[in-house]
C-alpha cells in the first residue's frame, strides 16, 4: 500500500541526507577559515540576543541601536592605530538561551574574532563570564541592571545601564506620596521582575509601607489579565507595583484602571511609559513613577538620535532606551579602540574605557550619558532620574540617589 | 464574595477562550489521531490575519475574522496536504516533529512580515456588565457566547451535516468508513481546516484582550493539550468540560493559592485525573 | 572478530571515531569543541529517549524535564552545598532515577497519546517547580559557577579537551549499554512491547514492570545528561529542563534513527551542527529549518542510520542471493526468511541470529513490525 510513494521518494532522500552530511561538513569545515577580520581594517563587534521567540522583539530593540552606532561609527571613519577601521555588526540569535548565548560568544570570539560581544540577558551574561577571561578572551558589554554580573568580578565586563536596586527608593516614595501606604504586587515572573519585586518589597517595608501578597504572574504565558488584576485589586491597594514588557505592562494598568483603581502605579523599568502608551490610551497609564522615556532626556545627541531612529524604524515606534543606551555603548567602544590603540585585545579595550568616556562625540550622548566607569566595570551616569507621569500626562522628573553595587 | 463571583465569571471567560481553542484540536486528533503541536502557530496567524483585514486593509471587524477564517482554513487543508498525509502511516512521534517544523515556520513567517513587537488589536465591542458586584467587559460576554454557539454549530455540523458526519465515521472506525465510501482523504484536509478555522475564530475573539506577537500561540499550546487530554481525546463535550473546569480551577488557584500554582494547577488536575482515570474523563473508544 | 564484517558495526565504530578525534583537529576552537561536548551531552539524554521510544515504543515527553533535574542536582550540590561534582552527580543521576521510576508508576498506566501528553505534563510540571521554586533553585537567576569534575593532580577538567573526553568516554558506556540491552534478553522483551503490548502480555512478558525499568533507565540516561551538562557549560538556567528541550531530542533521535545504536548521536550532531550552520539567518533560519525538519521527517522517516542500514540490508540481501547458489540449503534459507520480512517495510532484520539462539519469540514478534524502523542486527555468530 505503501510502497509507491516510498520507492518514489528514494532519490530524494538521498539528496536529502546527503545535502545534511555536506551542510554539516561545511559547517565545521567554514569554523576554521571565516576568521579574517582579526586587524586587517576591519573589527567584528558580535551580539548575542533573543531574535526570534519571546524575547524577539526586546533582542531586535538593542539590535537597532547596535546597528544605528556602527554605521554613524563607519560614517564617521574610525582610525586605530594609523589605520582606518570598520566596524561590522554580527548577530547571533540565542532565543534567551543562556547556554546558547555562551555558545554564540564562543564562536563570535573564536571565528569572527570579536574583541567585544554584547549580551541583553543577565543569564547569559553570567553564562558568558564562565567563558570570556580563560582560553579566550573577549569583553562583554552587558546590558542589564542586575548588579550580579558585577558582583562577580570579571574584568572584561562593561555594564551599561543603571543599577536597577537605585529605583526602589525614589520609587518607593513617589507611590507613598501618588497614592498611599498600601502596595499590591503585580509584576512580572521573569527573573529580572521577581528582583524586582524583592527590592521594592524590602525598600516599601523600610518606609513602614503594607504589603500585599506576591500576586507575580507571567506576563508572556497569562492569556487574561482579568483575573490577576481582580485579585490585586481585592486586597484594596493604594499603589500597584507592575512591569514586565512594555505592552502587556500597559494591558494590566488598562485593566486595573477599568476595574476601577484610583492610585498611583510603581513601573519596572522593562516597561517603558512612551511605548505603553502604543496599545493604550495614555491616561490609563497616568499617576505612575516610571524610567524617563528616551525622548525626555536633553542630553546633546538625543534630538539627533531621535531624528535617525525614526528614519530607521519608522515614525510609529517608540525607541527605547534598550537602543539608545546600546547606542552610546558602542560608541564608547570604539572610542576606546582608538584609545587603546588595537582592535583585537579586549584588556587594552577594557583598560582604556574610562579615557574614552570623556572624548566620545557629543551626537553619541543620547540617554544620560555616563561620565566615569566603576572598578567593577560599571558605567555612570551621575545625574540619573526617573519620572513621575501626573493627572495631566505631563513628565516630572524625580532625582535618583545611587546605590552601590556591592552585596 | 464579590472577588469570588468576579473570578468566577473571569473563569468562566477563560474557559470560553480554551474552549475555543481547544475543540478544533480535539477534532483533529479525534480524526486524524495527531497531536497537532502546530495548533498554536494556527491560532497566532489567525489572530495576525485577522490583524491585517481589520488594521491595515480596514474591512469590519466579524468580516475581518470570517475573511481570516477562510484564509486559515485554506491553510489547514495545505499543512494536512503537504505535511501531514505523507506521514499518514507514520507514528506519532513524526507528526509532532513534523508539527514542529512547521511551528518554527510559520512563527519564522509571522515575524518577517510582521515583526517581533506586540501589537494590539482595537475592537468595535467595548464597554462592561455588572453582574451581582462583579464587571465583566463586553468582549469576555462575547468569547462566551460564542464559544457556546460555535459548538452548538459544530455539535449540529458533525451530527446533522453530510460532511460532518463523515467526520464522525472517521473517528469511530477508519476502515469501516473507507469501506462505506468515505474518502479518508478529504475528510482529513476537511477536518484540519476546519480546525484551523474554528481557531482563527477564538483567536480574533481573544486577542483584543490580549497582544498579539509571534510567539502568542505557545502559552496556550500546553494548556490547550492538557485540556484535551482531560476531557478524553476526540471527545467534543470532554473538550468543553475540560476548558471551562481547568480555567476555573486556574483563576481560583490563582486568587486563593498562589500565582504559581495557577499556572501549574491544569497539569497537576491532568496528572491527578489520569492517575485515577488514564483515559480522561470522557474517554471514547481507543480504537486503533 | 566477525563483528568488524558487520557493516553497521563499522559504521558505529567510525562514527564513534570520528568524534573521538575531534580535538586533534579542533582543539584550539572553543567554539567547535563547545558545541560537540555540548550536543554529546545531549546525546547520552537521547539515548534514555531512544530506549523508552526507540526500542519500548512509548513515547516519553518527559526526557528535557530528567534533563534539567540532573542538571539541577549537580548545578545546586556543587554550588550551594558545596558538595564535590562526583558526590553530586552520583546522587543527580540516582536522584533522576528515582524520580523516573516514581513517575513511571503512574505515567505508565496511561497508553499511547495519553502517555506523550501525560509525560509532557510532568517534563512541564519539573520545569514549572525549578523555574518558580525560588528559595531552592534560585528560579531564573540561575545556578552559576558550577564546578568541574575533580580528578586529584592527575587531569584538569576545566581544560576544554579533557572535558570532552571524559563526557565522550561516559556516552562510550551508553552507547555500549546500548548495544548489550539491545542484544540482550531484555532488549528483545522490550522490542515485544514495542510490536505489541497484547502479545507480550500474552506470551508471559511482565510488560508493567519492563515498561517501568525502560522509563527508569530513560530517566537515568537523562540524568547522566544533564549532570554532566551542568558541569559543561557552568551557568544553567530553567532553560535547560524546559519542553521545547524534549522536543529537540526527540528531533535528534528521529533524524538519526530511533532504536539504532548509532542514531542518537549521529542525529544530535547532525541537528546541532545544521542549526548552528544556519545561525548567520538569525531569526530567520526557521523559515529555512521548519521546511528541511519536515522535509526530512517525511523523507526519511527511518532516520539516517535507519536509512544507511536498510541500504546495508538490501545490498547484503542482494550479495546473498547471488551467492546462495554456491552456497548450499542453509544460507538460502535464511535469505529467503530475511526477504520474507521485508514485505511490510524495507527495513530488513536478516534474523539469523533470532533463529540460532532460539530465542524465535522475539523473531516472530519482529517479523510483526509494522512501523518504519529499524534495528541493527545481531548479525554476528558469538
Amino acid at each position: 500500500m505503501t510502497s509507491i510513494p516510498r520507492r518514489a521518494s528514494r532519490p530524494v532522500l538521498a539528496a536529502a541526507v546527503i545535502s545534511t552530511f555536506a551542510l554539516t561538513l561545511g559547517a565545521c569545515g567554514g569554523g576554521g577559515g571565516s576568521g579574517d577580520s582579526g586587524g586587517d581594517g576591519s573589527v567584528v563587534i558580535g551580539y548575542t540576543g533573543p531574535l526570534s521567540g519571546g524575547g524577539a522583539a526586546y533582542g531586535e530593540n538593542v539590535q537597532t541601536g547596535l546597528q544605528m552606532a556602527v554605521d554613524d561609527l563607519n560614517k564617521d571613519g574610525l582610525e586605530v592605530d594609523g589605520k582606518k577601521v570598520t566596524i561590522e555588526l554580527k548577530s547571533l540569535d540565542d532565543k534567551y538561551a543562556p547556554s546558547t548565548a555562551a555558545s554564540n560568544a564562543q564562536r563570535l570570539a573564536d571565528q569572527d574574532k570579536a574583541p567585544v560581544v554584547v549580551s541583553p540577558n543577565a543569564g547569559a551574561i553570567k553564562a558568558i563570564q564562565q567563558i570570556n577571561n580563560g582560553r579566550s578572551k573577549f569583553m562583554i558589554s552587558a546590558y542589564t541592571s542586575d548588579p550580579a554580573i558585577v558582583q562577580s568580578d570579571n574584568p572584561l565586563t562593561m555594564m551599561i545601564p543603571p543599577n536597577f536596586e537605585s529605583y526602589a527608593k525614589p520609587f518607593t516614595e513617589q507611590g507613598m506620596k501618588n497614592g498611599g501606604k498600601k502596595l499590591a504586587l503585580l509584576g512580572t515572573q521573569s527573573e529580572y521582575g521577581q528582583q524586582w519585586t524583592k527590592a521594592i518589597t524590602d525598600e516599601w517595608k523600610k518606609a513602614d509601607g503594607k504589603i500585599g501578597a506576591d500576586n507575580s504572574i507571567d506576563y508572556a504565558t497569562v492569556s487574561d489579565f482579568a483575573g490577576p488584576v481582580s485579585k490585586a485589586l481585592s486586597e484594596k491597594p493604594d499603589s500597584i507595583f507592575v512591569g514586565g514588557p512594555s505592552q502587556p505592562t500597559a494591558l494590566i494598568m488598562e485593566e486595573a484602571k477599568k476595574q476601577g483603581f484610583k492610585g498611583s502605579f510603581l513601573v519596572m523599568d522593562q516597561a517603558k511609559l512612551d511605548e505603553m502608551a502604543t496599545v493604550t490610551k495614555p491616561k490609563n497609564l497616568t499617576n505612575s513613577v516610571g524610567v524617563l522615556p528616551v525622548k525626555e532626556y536633553d542630553d546633546p545627541g538625543t534630538k539627533g538620535f531621535l531624528k535617525k531612529f525614526a528614519e530607521v524604524a519608522g515614525e510609529k515606534k517608540v525607541a527605547t532606551s534598550e537602543t539608545a543606551l546600546n547606542y552610546q555603548s558602542i560608541a564608547i567602544i570604539a572610542k576606546a579602540m582608538e584609545v587603546a590603540g588595537t582592535t583585537s585585545d579586549p584588556e587594552k579595550i577594557r583598560a582604556a574605557v574610562p579615557d574614552a568616556l570623556s572624548k566620545v562625540d557629543d551626537k553619541y550622548k543620547v540617554n544620560g550619558f555616563p561620565t566615569k566607569i566603576t572598578d567593577q566595570g560599571h558605567l555612570m551616569n551621575p545625574d540619573l532620574e526617573v519620572t513621575y507621569l501626573d493627572k495631566d500626562e505631563k513628565y516630572t522628573k524625580v532625582p535618583v540617589e545611587q546605590v552601590s553595587d556591592a552585596k | 464574595m464579590t472577588l469570588f463571583t468576579q473570578q468566577l465569571f473571569n473563569g468562566v471567560a477563560l474557559g470560553g477562550v480554551y474552549c475555543l481553542a481547544a475543540i478544533g484540536l480535539t477534532l483533529v486528533f479525534g480524526v486524524l489521531r495527531i497531536p497537532n503541536l502546530a495548533h498554536g502557530s494556527l491560532y497566532m496567524l489567525g489572530a495576525y490575519v485577522t490583524y491585517f483585514f481589520l488594521t491595515t486593509v480596514g474591512v469590519p471587524y466579524v468580516a475581518a475574522i470570517g475573511i481570516a477564517a477562510l484564509i486559515l482554513f485554506v491553510l489547514g487543508v495545505l499543512l494536512e496536504r503537504l505535511v501531514f498525509h505523507p506521514l499518514r502511516n507514520s507514528p506519532h512521534t513524526h507528526h509532532m516533529i513534523a508539527a514542529i517544523g512547521a511551528m518554527f515556520f510559520f512563527q519564522a513567517v509571522a515575524q518577517a512580515i510582521w515583526g517581533a513587537d506586540f501589537r494590539r488589536m482595537e475592537t468595535p465591542i467595548s464597554g462592561s456588565v455588572h453582574i451581582l458586584g462583579a464587571e465583566i467587559s463586553a468582549q469576555r460576554i462575547v468569547i462566551i457566547v460564542t464559544a457556546v454557539v460555535v459548538l452548538s454549530l459544530l455539535t449540529w455540523f458533525i451530527k446533522r451535516s453530510i460532511h460532518g458526519q463523515t467526520i464522525e465515521a472517521i473517528e469511530q472506525d477508519r476502515t469501516g468508513a473507507a469501506l462505506v465510501g468515505i474518502n479518508p482523504a478529504m475528510v482529513s484536509m476537511l477536518t484540519l481546516g476546519l480546525s484551523a478555522l474554528l481557531v482563527t475564530i477564538a483567536a480574533g475573539l481573544v486577542s483584543p484582550i490580549n497582544l498579539l506577537s509571534p510567539t502568542m500561540g505557545d502559552s496556550l499550546n500546553l494548556k490547550v493539550f492538557a485540556i484535551i487530554i482531560l476531557g478524553g481525546l476526540g471527545s467534543l463535550p470532554g473538550a468543553i468540560v475540560g476548558s471551562f473546569a481547568l480555567a476555573i480551577a486556574e483563576t481560583m488557584t490563582s486568587t486563593y493559592i498562589s500565582s504559581a500554582v495557577g499556572e501549574a494547577v491544569a497539569f497537576i488536575v491532568l496528572v491527578a485525573v489520569l492517575a485515577i482515570k488514564p483515559t480522561g474523563l470522557f474517554a471514547k473508544a481507543v480504537q486503533r | 572478530m566477525s563483528a568488524l564484517k558487520n557493516p553497521r558495526i563499522i559504521g558505529t565504530l567510525a562514527v564513534l571515531l570520528i568524534i573521538a578525534l575531534t580535538p586533534v583537529a579542533f582543539g584550539d576552537e572553543n567554539y567547535i569543541m563547545r558545541v560537540i561536548t555540548v550536543g554529546l551531552c545531549s546525546a547520552i539524554a537521547v539515548y534514555g529517549m531512544n530506549i523508552i521510544l526507540g526500542f519500548t515504543g512509548q513515547l516519553s515527553l518527559a526526557q528535557g524535564g530528567f534533563f534539567g533535574i540532573g542538571a539541577y542536582a549537580v548545578g545546586l550540590l556543587t554550588t550551594d552545598f558545596d558538595w564535590s561534582f562526583w558526590q553530586a552527580f552520583l546522587v543527580g543521576v540516582v536522584g533522576t532515577s528515582a524520580i523516573g521510576y516514581l513517575s513511571g508508576l503512574i505515567a505508565l498506566r496511561t497508553k499511547d497519546e495519553y502517555f506523550a501528553i501525560f509525560t509532557m505534563a510532568i517534563g512541564f510540571i519539573i520545569y514549572l517547580t525549578i523555574s518558580r521554586w525560588e528559595a531552592v533553585t534560585h528560579a531564573h537567576s540561575g545556578v552559576n559557577n558550577v564546578k568541574f569534575p575533580e580528578a586529584g593532580d592527575i587531569v584538569d577538567f576545566s581544560n576544554p579537551t579533557a572535558m570532552f573526553y571524559l563526557v565522550f568516554i561516559i556516552l562510550l558506556i551508553c552507547v555500549y549499554i546500548t548495544y548489550a540491552i539491545r542484544r540482550s534478553s531484555v532488549g528483545r522483551t522490550l522490542l515485544t512491547i514495542r510490536t505489541s503490548e497484547d502479545l507480550a502480555d500474552a506470551i508471559g512478558v511482565n510488560v508493567g514492570l519492563s515498561k517501568q525499568l525502560a522509563f527508569a533507565a530513560s530517566a537515568f540516561f537523562g540524568g547522566i545528561g544533564g549532570g554532566l551538562y551542568a558541569s559543561v557549560v557552568g551557568f544553567i538556567g530553567p532553560d535547560a529542563a524546559t519542553v521545547d528541550k524534549t522536543f529537540e531530542f526527540l528531533m535528534f533521535i528521529l533524524v538519526g534513527g530511533m532504536g539504532t545504536v548509532a542514531g542518537p548521536l549521529v542525529g544530535t550532531m547532525i541537528v546541532t551542527f545544521l542549526f548552528e550552520l544556519f545561525q548567520d539567518f538569525q531569526a530567520y533560519r526557521f523559515i529555512v529549518l521548519g521546511p528541511i525538519i519536515i522535509a526530512l521527517v517525511i523523507f526519511a522517516p527511518r532516520g539516517i542510520v535507519g536509512y544507511l542500514g536498510g541500504f546495508i540490508d538490501k545490498r547484503a540481501r542482494k550479495r546473498r542471493i547471488g551467492s546462495a547458489h554456491k552456497d548450499g540449503a542453509a544460507r538460502s534459507q535464511g535469505t529467503a526468511q530475511a526477504g520474507g520480512t521485508a514485505t511490510k517495510d524495507d527495513s530488513v532484520r536478516a534474523d539469523k541470529s533470532a533463529n540460532s539462539d532460539g530465542s524465535t519469540r522475539a523473531g516472530a514478534a519482529e517479523r510483526r513490525e509494522t512501523t518504519a524502523d529499524t534495528i541493527t542486527t545481531d548479525d554476528e555468530e558469538k
